[in-house]
């Protein structure tokens, strides 16, 4: 492989990194708020507000049953308001926020319904607020299953973000797509996949890992 | 205090007046669960009048589904009563609002049958979470916490996992938490029913040191006959909703009147004849009988030599078949099986003599 070649690579995996961690980072920052909203506004529970939790629950599956390939397309015009462009790396940070929020938001409902009712009761004996069940107990006990899901999150994003190469977006599916696969060149598409592998290897093993470390609850004295 | 003088049976006004103002006071207290879709709506409670004495324990007893973790939660609001009036150191609080009810459970702690423990917070800030909720500076937190895990000889885990705490460490962490914004009243709720004997005695220990030391009102509730009898001055019995007997422990316990209240008391208080005996029993007397006897002992009896003076007054053999001496919310209660022989003038000596001692005598059968 040509230096020429080993720089793209080194670029475009720079870009793949760049495109996740925003979208992930976006993601979480609406994501989290919408996932303990729908985890806490049922019939009866913390902020009960039945029709709100329906329709944004009703918005979330929609969002997940869209294609992502499709929902890139169907987004464009959104895309370009938001960026000014429908092309490139900025421009893919658009649609895969858009995928990603309601999968984490997903995710963290999910983790936060697993908290042990009992505790929400102990808080509300204490004379705790419902802002204050959030940030004390359910947030901090769902912590090691958030972790767990942004963990799952973010390999989907990654492999999500590899899908933006297909439609003009940047980064190492764009590279794989444009050289790999229309250029011939199946060592660039192998060195593409390569780095895939590893980045997915890597984000997997460090989510595990602080999940391991924030989860007090399998300790033994 | 403690006379086993019987109030009346069922009413709260059988306390007498010049006690002071109840801790708790429940009026004609009823709750109604709305029914789900097109169903009947489901009675919880219904005319529940109870008191709960300043500085005293309470024990609650009643099957699972009797209704009283219903009637726990109505106290700090956690469940909303649909009839009647809940007091709490004289202040209605039946209609307060969610955001009274907030300040108001901050002076009422509770505990928990499975101690409800944050699992990502270490002991220490464990105890820490109701001062936090209660916006308690960094000082005032580490001084109390302190003091309350000394309190319940927890110091050395401070910076523990409850993970990594038993289980009877586990409610001890519990209590020190109900206990940190210096409450008036202390909810347990089933707080033993998770622990083995022994752990149990020590959680009942320290509960009945925090009433004693710090004064604190308990309402506790439990299915354990044994929690009522180690440490509550009184109890209420719950069955289907509604209060069946209530009164002082003691009371209560010697003499039964609700078939609920006898068949919980009686594994406590109650003496099985042995087996061989039981099954020769019978209901009518044969000449060359021995008549067997159910003796009851009261207060200072329970203590006093009553078979010796028994077989020296009357001069009459008395045959022990079974028998249980314990203390019963700290007084002594003791129950006997005792067989002596059916002929006439000795059986009325016996009768009579156990009567001038003041012991209730009960004749179960005669066997041969």
């Amino acid at each position: 492989m040509s230096p020429e070649i080993i720089r793209l690579i080194a670029q475009s995996t720079l870009d793949t990194l760049a495109m996740v961690a925003v979208a992930a980072g976006l993601g979480t920052l609406f994501g989290l708020p919408l996932g303990v909203f729908l985890a806490t506004s049922k019939r009866g529970e913390l902020f009960a507000a039945p029709a709100a939790n329906l329709f944004l629950g009703t918005l979330v599956n929609a969002t997940r049953s869209t294609p992502f390939i499709i929902l890139v397309v169907a987004i464009i015009p959104f895309t370009r308001l938001i960026a000014g462009t429908s092309i490139g790396t900025a421009a893919a940070i658009v649609p895969l926020t858009v995928a990603s929020t309601p999968f984490i938001a997903r995710l963290i409902e999910g983790a936060v319904r697993e908290v042990d009712q009992g505790l929400v009761e102990a808080a509300r004996a204490m004379g705790a607020t419902p802002v204050q069940i959030i940030r004390k107990v359910l947030v901090p006990e769902a912590l090691p299953a958030i972790v767990l899901g942004l963990t799952l999150a973010l390999v989907s994003l990654i492999g999500f973000s590899a899908m933006v190469g297909a439609v003009g977006g940047g980064g190492l599916g764009d590279l794989g797509i444009r050289y790999g696969y229309q250029r011939f060149m199946p060592d660039v598409m192998a060195a593409v996949v390569a780095v895939l592998i590893v980045l997915v290897q890597l984000v997997q093993s460090v989510g595990d890992r602080l999940a391991r470390h924030l989860n007090k609850r399998l300790r033994h004295a | 205090m403690n006379a086993p003088v019987r109030p009346g049976t069922l009413s709260a006004g059988a306390l007498p007046l010049s006690l002071p103002e109840p801790a708790i006071r429940f009026e004609r207290v009823g709750k109604t669960y709305p029914g789900r879709r097109g169903q009947q709506p489901v009675g919880a409670l219904a005319g529940i009048d109870l008191d709960v004495p300043a500085g005293t324990i309470l024990g609650v007893i009643g099957r699972s589904g009797a209704g009283k973790s219903t009637l726990i939660r109505l106290v700090n609001g956690l469940e909303r009563a649909t009839e009647g009036r809940i007091l709490i150191e004289g202040q209605d609080v039946t209609d307060l609002t969610e955001s009274g009810w907030r300040q108001q459970r901050r002076r009422i702690g509770m505990i928990f049958q499975h101690f409800n423990l944050l699992s990502s917070r270490t002991v220490f800030d464990n105890v820490a979470l109701p001062l936090e909720i209660a916006g308690a500076s960094k000082a005032e937190i580490t001084e109390k916490v302190e003091r309350l895990l000394a309190l319940v000889d927890l110091s050395d885990k401070s910076a523990r996992y409850p993970a990594e705490l038993s289980g009877g460490q586990k409610q001890r962490v519990g209590i020190a938490r109900a206990l940190a914004t210096d409450p008036k009243v202390l909810l347990c709720d089933e707080a033993t029913s998770a622990l083995d004997p022994e752990t149990t005695r020590s959680i009942l220990a320290l509960l009945r040191q925090v009433n004693r030391e710090l004064g604190i009102t308990i309402l506790l509730i439990t299915h354990e006959i044994p929690v009522i009898k180690e440490i509550c001055d009184r109890v209420a019995v719950i069955e289907g909703g509604r209060i069946v007997e209530q009164g002082e422990t003691f009371a209560v316990f010697t003499n039964p009147q609700h078939p609920t209240t006898a068949s919980f008391v009686e594994t406590v208080t109650g003496v099985e004849l042995p087996e061989h005996l039981a099954q020769r029993i019978r209901k009518d007397a044969r000449p060359g009988d021995n008549i067997v006897l159910r003796i009851t002992f009261l207060g200072e009896n329970a203590t006093a030599p009553v078979i010796s003076r028994l077989s020296g007054i009357v001069g009459v053999d008395v045959n022990i078949l079974a028998g249980r001496i314990d203390a019963i919310a700290g007084q002594p209660f003791g129950s006997l099986l005792v067989s002596v022989p059916s002929r006439a003038p000795e059986s009325d000596a016996v009768l009579g003599a156990l009567k001038s001692l003041g012991l209730k005598a009960e004749v179960i059968g005669h066997v041969s």
